[in-house]
């Protein structure tokens, strides 16, 4: 890969958050990982990220943040056509019915993960909404294989037409 | 497009390689053979170093023969004493050479096959009388992955049976060797069964492109009956000894392979297809027809009933086909502009016994397609096993189909590292194996390649083609 596929995580209990980072552990030497603590912060890094021609393979975001609140701003996210393919997940226990409407219908939302959460579940979440990002992209899968679902990967190199050479 | 350092230096040494050539004056090479010289040094640099993709310097290298030697080129626009140009067609030409046409009707059933999942359900029928035992299990996945590629590339076979041991693989106990053993099977037989057939895999197309640029004209099945005995063998010891080397701790392994044949009316098309295309390939020798013209059959009937379709068409490797036939004219210019000769002559070969040369090239298209593309290998060392065997400098019983085939079947025994073929790649990035595991069961198998591969060259083929 020629640049780097982050993903980000906007929540603002530091408590939350390094529970998220801690079970994000695994992934990071893959998928390097930005941190926010509300929406202001995050449209920086997001910002800094398409700045330097790197991509965002997966949000992580709560919903309840000082501020902005996390469905409007991934619903804002939706209009950038860098983010088309990145993977949007809402980490929260408190979306109401009409905020979780809106953020499937408006902001192409992926998965919901309510807390509290297992490591293991939401482990599983990541590695899907990865690997369901890296298949879409059509990026090479090899470096990938480890860390993500590679039996899907496999899967999708045989549509590839891979060679020999 | 940023270069890393191998790149720059290949980029650098090639450019420096194809124009050194104009300015000196070599003994006993005609001036068209500098040029050939240039141009084959800059191809050898850019093939092995790649600072570009190897398709793209094949069609450099026939671009280059166009503008520096053929007939409509620059250069010779008529003939010399020494060198008669050859017309640029016979350098666009080797881009539908008949191996290619072969190639391509591969790539069609191929892709259709992978399209209507013939190869998955193929082997989930293939691997039921193998029982629940590892070690018959393996042996099944091997056997099927090594008929597989033999008709399918080694890597689409590859990546098809990473989908099926991996949830084996994922099942067993965290220090079962056989872990191991399963992850390095399958690139293993992939790369092993690709030598069965002439479409098996690049490096046969490179084989067959040359001796048939000598008149010579090996048909499907006489390449099966020289090369399945020895592709079978081959296959068997690369299993005893994964066997050996990463023992199963585990008695037995489920192997949970669901799905169903397509019973679509494009499927039975493409089922038909393939049975009466690889029947007609097999029994080449018996009607006459040649297997490129065979080949064409498939491409056709496909394409007119729809099962085959313009997406599909435009997702064929076609640089692949790129890749060999660059190959094929390099070929074509060394011959004819007297370079390959003139290399020949500069080693004294009759010091060597024809034993020893066969094993110093298999030896040496093991190494090099260790590190290098397979084809790339065969086709950097095939033009001047060609010459050494035309040009009687080896003396007698240097036969050239023979030479050629040694090297063609030695560059597929090269399974040591991860950037060895592109099965092994895909096998590395499960993260199951360690190198040190592929480099000493890959030693292992490509050792016991040279030694196969020569005793069949001195005693199986000469019987067989005569």
């Amino acid at each position: 890969m020629d640049h780097q596929i982050y993903i980000l995580v906007i929540e603002d209990e530091h408590e939350v958050m390094d529970a998220l980072i801690k079970d994000l552990e695994d992934f990071e030497q893959t998928f390097p990982i930005e941190s926010a603590n509300n929406t202001k912060e995050a449209n920086l890094v997001v910002n800094q990220i398409c700045d330097s021609g790197d991509e965002i393979g997966l949000i992580l975001c709560d919903h309840v943040l000082p501020g902005e609140n996390g469905v409007d701003f991934l619903i804002g996210l939706e209009s950038r056509k860098e983010f088309h393919n990145t993977r949007k997940v809402l980490v929260t226990g408190q979306a109401g019915l009409e905020d979780t409407i809106n953020a499937i219908n408006m902001a192409n939302l992926n998965h919901y993960i309510p807390k509290p959460w297992t490591k293991e579940s939401f482990q599983e979440v990541v590695v899907k909404q990865l690997t369901d990002f890296i298949i879409e992209k059509k990026y090479n899968p090899l470096e990938f294989m480890a860390v993500l679902d590679s039996v899907r990967l496999a899967e999708s190199m045989r549509s590839n037409s891979l060679t020999d050479n | 497009m940023t270069l890393n350092k191998k790149q720059l230096a290949g980029l650098i040494i090639g450019i420096i390689g194809l124009a050194v050539p104009f300015f000196l004056n070599i003994e006993g090479l005609s001036y068209a053979g500098h040029v050939a010289l240039g141009i084959f040094l800059l191809a050898a640099s850019f093939w092995m170093l790649e600072p570009v993709p190897i398709y793209a310097t094949s069609v450099l290298v026939i671009l280059l023969q166009i503008l520096l030697l053929s007939k409509e080129g620059f250069i010779f626009k008529t003939a010399t004493e020494a060198y008669i140009p050859d017309a640029y067609t016979a350098f666009i030409g080797t881009l539908a050479n008949p191996i290619i046409i072969l190639f391509l009707g591969g790539f069609v059933l191929a892709d259709a096959a992978v399209k209507y999942n013939l190869d998955k359900n193929l082997t989930r029928i293939l691997l039921r009388p193998f029982g629940s035992q590892p070690k018959y299990i393996v042996l099944g996945l091997m056997v099927v992955t090594g008929l597989l590629s033999a008709f399918m590339s080694n890597t689409a076979t590859t990546a098809m049976m990473m989908t099926v041991i991996i949830p084996i693989i994922v099942q067993l106990d965290k220090t079962d060797p056989l872990k191991i053993g399963l992850a390095l099977s399958i690139p293993f037989a992939a790369n092993i069964g690709g030598i069965a057939t002439p479409i098996g895999t690049p490096p046969n197309a490179v084989v067959i492109g040359a001796l048939s640029q000598q008149g010579i004209n090996i048909p499907f099945g006489e390449w099966m009956a020289l090369a399945v005995p020895l592709v079978i063998i081959a296959l068997f010891f690369a299993w005893f000894l994964l066997i050996k080397m990463f023992k199963p701790s585990t008695d037995s392994i489920t192997l949970d392979m669901s799905g169903k044949f397509n019973t679509s009316k494009n499927a039975f098309l493409l089922y038909t297809a393939f049975g009466l295309t690889v029947l007609f390939w097999v029994t080449e020798s018996f009607h006459g027809v040649k297997s490129a013209i065979i080949a064409l059959v498939p491409v056709v009937f496909l394409t007119l009933t729809g099962v085959v379709t313009k997406e599909d068409i435009r997702k064929l490797p076609w640089e692949v086909l790129w890749l060999v036939a660059g190959g094929i004219s390099l070929g074509i210019s060394m011959k004819s502009t007297g370079l390959a000769e003139w290399i020949v002559a500069s080693i004294e070969w009759s010091a060597f016994g024809t034993i020893t040369l066969l094993v110093v090239f298999s030896a040496v298209a093991v190494l090099m397609s260790n590190f290098l593309s397979n084809t790339v290998t065969a086709t950097l060392l095939i033009p001047l096993a060609v010459s050494l065997a035309t040009s009687g400098v080896a003396g007698e019983g240097f036969n050239l189909i023979i030479v050629s085939l040694v090297i063609g079947v030695s560059a597929s025994m090269a399974m040591m590292l991860p950037i060895s073929t592109p099965p092994n790649a895909i096998a590395m990035s499960t993260g199951t194996i360690e190198t040190g595991d592929m480099a000493k069961a890959g030693l292992t198998v490509g050792i016991f390649g040279i030694f196969l591969v020569v005793l069949y060259a001195v005693f199986y083929w000469p019987l067989m083609l005569n």
